[in-house]
């Protein structure tokens, strides 16, 4: 060990207090879906600041504070910005005074240091984009935003006008802010109609947990409080305590102490909150990435041969084979679920013929499921039992179920159509503590400006269905010429993604057609020779400069402003809406990405485009959301009546908000709670009129018929593709996700923050003991990670046979590649992985986990299988961190 | 980090030595019965901002040390928020000090949500924690840095030197959880 050692991270020891008269602004975490509310206070740095006593602060409290008092500010919550000009110190703190989400001030190691997001030039935000930049002799220049938006705009309208609207694609964030993300899909869907878009997450535009579409869950129907209502939480794919940290620690411990819920986690990994719910009575299910079906499965036989399911619900709420098959008026014929099911592949006739259909299959026994799953049977029976067998009194377990990517996103039908299920015959959804949900990553702010036009899509497959497009593969096809790339990195936040940089490289730095001159009009010929020989233009809007998509490919970077820095409103994981206060200026010419986007319409000659404020644009927004799991139209409603802009009405209702669906009943709004909940009794008994909508997923679910469908999960549909992505010779699984001390790609943290740089200076690996030892690696090497076999599906297929689609027929006709992918760690040697699985962070821009993933979508859903991989790893040789005590440390993290 | 100036230029550089002195000139032992650490690598003027406002206290004669177990003390006052401990480890440490430089102090407030961590050292881990509250833990090998859980500072650790058999606390790194000012308890 080195002698000696300095702290990388040294905070002050001194903060300033915020003063009595500070501005005081409410606003909520920018991160995860939980949304937790935060007081801004404000006051200039020339002002004399707060005293130690409540009535000389802003926050109103006696210092020193007590334990769980809220409030602290340490010196991650303190910053200066500019606002109006001035300078002035800013505090950002978890609310105090919460009354839900984070009540009485608790908050996350991400979410606590938020103050640290601001732009302070003498902080590590300095790099902040704040000038529109064109590429120029490949070095990008500041310009005006008149000159940037001239060439995104003629370039544009050449594309559209000669290539068709499909080759003008947009990759963009689903989640910030409704504001923005009306601007955008109104110019992408309605203005242009085009068909080429994607989330940040998806290679198109589609659902992530399909199954619960088909069966007729919402996917955020639940409310915080349901997690301490549980007897029983089955938590699958996640760990709250690492990725929805406020849901853990005011809700689920809440349970665990004061319900004696028992928490089942489903994860490859023994994360903290998995070792805690061990240790109070819960179960660990340490299974195999992507083996979860034959699980749920497994425990669906045991309940149905031990007559635990909740019959009654059964009974009232599952479709019979007539309401399954006709149902009313148009019935399934055009649904997504029909579309699925037209292979016959998923339709039952009801709960007798689901039942048949399970205790038929071979992997739904459990010593099956065990060996497909890697873990002791024992631990099936002993999950059917907690989640299902009758309390002593003959009382039904309140079990929730709960999900999330390492759930949907390694397989992702067959997982989400069996959980789904399983939640139905327990009698999940709608009932306190008994729900069925997904845990959530972003927050929930997207509100569609158009509708996606699905008969535009290329993407036939077999039967008379379409899938929508895809991006990637449109991409990579060379069909996108104009990529309008809007806060995603997009290059490695897909799958294979050294291979799809490789596209990238090809369709833009390697055209001949480069920029060598300053004159708009000749850049303007310049890139529509790029586009017209077959090249892309990219076109990169973001808070940072990001490495490779605007650093090295995009033409044009256009800087955007964000939190703190506009009024906007967004919704919670348990629908609530809010108001995300502006509290300072955005940094040189940043403008909010509805500016942006208003700006590029109205040059290509759209109208629609004159909204002067964020409030017209979230005002015009309102109309979109009705009937949706978060429609807050009314909130337009009656702050017209009251005079006043909504974004004001809502500010009103401070970090509380309101819990959407949102309805009317004269002027008083009813708020949601929960959704499927139909013992509610608080509905306006006029019904719903006017500007209200009561949706049907409000007192009932959400299929042709309103109660629920189940569906088959056949192992078959999945085993082609499984067996491919199973370890073979030295590999091992590789899968990844996210960490507490990280927010998605680290650009606010991992990259800006010392605190969490001190942490997490470099990319991780956790290994097993045993893998370690057989291949010589020791908590502190640096290691590489890859795999020459990562499959990519290619070319655009029009399938016409029943098994065109699957893995094992795209093979035999040539449509899967396989790329190699490579990227470095950190190993962390620690029992708490399964052993022949790594796991890693998700998206680390310099080690992308992402290039050795499979580019090959679900068949059935068109979602990708990010959580599966599998590949070598091998030591490089020691990091520098392996003897020093001064960043990362090599501890246990399941310490309980 | 980078190698540490010896005591002789350390001396030179304040005429005399003295007890800042000594702890400008950290990390290498010198001889006789003062041996200084604090925070070796640390500018001059850095060390000298951290300790010159803090009180010097005597923690506890090294002698009595027993390892892994803690030793409990207030620091820098006897007001709300101070409690700390002194361990001996079965690992070296930064900022260590002793022969093995096993010996570290933290303030024991968990700097998430304040709850009391004092009775929670894992000796087999080195680390500190879980909070009673939410769980969060701390790793006293690597200056108090968050091993997992949720908390925005490391946890402050006490500077420590030693004069013969005699520890002292001199400083702190990183503010107090509750506090806006270390020495205003």
């Amino acid at each position: 060990m080195t002698e000696n050692s300095t702290p990388f991270y040294q905070p002050e020891d001194q903060i300033p207090l915020p003063p009595k008269d500070a501005d005081v602004l409410t606003t909520c975490c920018d991160y995860c879906v939980m949304a937790c509310g935060y007081k801004v206070y404000r006051w200039p740095t020339d002002a004399p600041s707060g005293g130690p006593k409540k009535d000389q602060n802003a926050l109103k409290r006696n210092y020193p504070l007590g334990p769980l008092q809220g409030g602290w500010v340490g010196p991650n919550q303190f910053t200066q910005a500019v606002y109006n000009g001035k300078l002035y110190n800013i505090a950002v703190v978890a609310d105090p005074d919460a009354d839900v989400v984070n009540v009485r001030g608790g908050h996350s190691i991400r979410g606590g240091c938020i103050a640290q997001k601001v732009y302070n030039p003498k902080r590590p935000t300095q790099d902040r984009l704040k000038y529109p930049l064109v590429r120029i002799n490949d070095i990008l220049m500041p310009v005006t935003w008149d000159f940037a938006l001239d060439i995104f705009a003629e370039v544009s309208k050449h594309v559209i006008r000669e290539h068709g609207e499909h080759s003008w694609a947009m990759k963009y964030f689903s989640y910030q802010y409704f504001e923005n993300t009306y601007a955008l899909t109104k110019l992408a869907l309605k203005s242009i109609n085009t068909p080429a878009i994607a989330h940040h997450d998806h290679p198109s535009f589609v659902n992530s947990v399909p199954g619960w579409v088909d069966i007729g869950y919402d996917i955020f129907g639940a409310s915080n409080e349901d997690f301490a209502l549980a007897d029983c939480l089955f938590i699958s794919g996640t760990d709250p305590f690492e990725t929805k940290t406020v849901l853990w620690n005011s809700w689920i411990l809440k349970g665990i102490h004061g319900n004696k819920s028992k928490v089942i986690m489903v994860n490859p990994r023994k994360t903290a909150g998995a070792a805690y719910a061990e240790k109070h009575g819960g179960l660990h299910l340490d299974v195999n990435p992507g083996s979860d079906t034959a699980v749920h499965m497994a425990i669906e036989r045991i309940i149905l041969e031990n007559g635990w399911e909740d019959s009654e619900f059964i009974a009232k709420w599952v479709n019979n084979f007539w309401e399954t098959d006709s149902g009313f008026g148009q019935g399934t014929r055009n649904t997504p679920w029909q579309w699925r099911t037209t292979w016959g592949k998923f339709q039952v006739k009801g709960f007798d013929d689901w039942r048949k259909w399970i205790l038929a299959q071979e992997e739904s026994k459990p010593e099956v499921a065990a060996r497909i799953a890697g873990i002791d049977v024992q631990k099936i029976y002993k999950a059917a039992e907690m989640m299902a067998k009758p309390k002593a009194n003959g009382e039904r377990v309140k079990t929730t179920i709960c999900i999330e990517k390492g759930n949907y996103w390694s397989n992702n039908y067959l997982n989400t159509a069996s959980v789904g299920t399983l939640g139905v015959i327990l009698g999940c959804g709608g009932r306190p503590g008994q729900v069925i949900t997904r845990l959530g990553g972003h927050q929930r702010g997207g509100v569609n400006g158009g509708p996606y036009p699905t008969t535009k899509s290329p993407y036939k497959v077999p039967g008379r269905r379409r899938h929508r497009l895809d991006l990637d593969r449109w991409l990579s096809s060379g069909h996108v010429r104009f990529a309008y790339v809007v806060g995603t990195t997009w290059i490695q936040s897909m799958p294979a993604s050294s291979a799809l940089e490789d596209t990238f490289k090809r369709l833009t730095k390697l055209n001949p057609n480069q920029v060598r001159s300053f004159d708009k009009q000749e850049i303007i010929d310049t890139l529509k020779r790029r586009v017209d020989s077959g090249g892309t233009v990219v076109a990169n809007q973001d808070i940072y400069l990001r490495n490779p998509i605007g650093n090295q490919y995009a033409d044009i970077v256009l800087p955007a402003a964000t939190w703190g820095e506009e009024d906007f409103t967004r919704a919670s994981g348990e629908r609530r809406v809010r108001l995300y206060s502006k509290f300072y200026d955005p940094p040189g010419n940043a403008l909010p990405d509805w500016k942006i986007v208003a700006k590029i319409a109205q040059k290509m000659g759209f109208e629609g485009y004159d909204w002067r404020d964020s409030n017209e644009v979230f005002e015009e927004s309102c109309r979109f959301t009705r009937g949706s799991r978060k429609d807050y139209n009314v909130i337009r409603t009656v702050a017209k009546r009251k005079g006043m802009k909504a974004h004001d009405f809502l500010r009103t209702f401070g970090t509380t908000g309101l819990q959407a669906p949102l309805m009317l009943d004269g002027d008083k709004i009813i708020e949601t709670k929960r959704l499927h909940d139909y013992n509610r009794t608080d509905l306006p008994e006029t019904g719903p009129e006017g500007v209200s909508v009561q949706g049907k997923s409000i007192m009932a679910f959400k299929s042709h018929t309103g109660k629920l469908n189940l569906v088959k999960s056949p192992w078959s549909l999945w085993a082609d593709f499984y067996e491919f992505m199973q370890p073979r010779g030295d590999e091992l699984w590789i899968t990844n996700g996210r960490i507490n001390e990280i927010w998605e790609s680290g650009f606010d943290d991992y990259e800006r923050r010392p605190y969490t740089q001190q942490r997490w200076p470099m990319n991780f690996v956790e290994i097993h003991p045993d893998d370690a030892a057989e291949r010589g690696i020791e908590s502190g090497d640096l290691v590489a990670i890859g795999s020459t076999r990562v499959p990519v599906q290619t070319d655009f297929n029009l399938g016409v046979k029943g098994d065109d689609m699957w893995f094992s027929g795209l093979m035999k006709r040539g449509h899967i590649e396989l790329a190699s992918g490579q990227f470095s760690a950190v190993a962390m040697v620690t029992p708490a992985i399964k052993r022949g699985v790594l796991f890693t962070d998700f998206l680390k821009m310099d080690a992308p986990a992402n290039s050795v993933t499979p580019r090959v979508p679900d068949p059935i859903t068109m979602n990708y299988r990010f959580k599966i991989a599998s590949g070598t790893v091998k030591k490089v040789g020691e990091s520098p961190f392996k003897h020093k005590f001064d960043q990362m440390t090599f501890k246990r993290r399941d310490i309980v | 980090m980078g190698k540490q100036k010896d005591g002789t230029e350390a001396a030179a550089g304040f005429g005399c030595i003295n007890r800042r002195a000594f702890l400008f000139a950290s990390g290498a032992t010198v001889g006789g019965t003062v041996l200084l650490t604090g925070v070796p690598g640390m500018g001059k003027q850095a060390v000298e901002a951290r300790v010159s406002r803090y009180p010097r206290m005597f923690v506890e004669n090294m002698s009595r040390l027993v390892l892994n177990e803690p030793v409990r003390f207030k620091y820098p006052d006897k007001g709300r928020n101070s409690n700390s401990i002194l361990v001996k480890m079965g690992e070296p440490a930064g900022g260590g000090i002793g022969a093995d430089r096993n010996i570290v102090a933290f303030n024991t407030l968990c700097t998430h949500m304040g709850g009391e961590m004092g009775k929670t050292f894992q000796a087999s881990h080195a680390v500190l924690g879980p909070c009673p509250f939410h769980q969060s833990t701390f790793d006293l090998t690597r200056h108090g840095m968050i091993v997992s859980g949720h908390a925005t500072e490391s946890l402050p650790q006490v500077l420590l030197e030693v004069e013969g058999d005699d520890i002292y606390a001199v400083g702190l790194i990183g503010l107090i959880y509750g506090r806006y000012d270390n020495l205003k308890g």
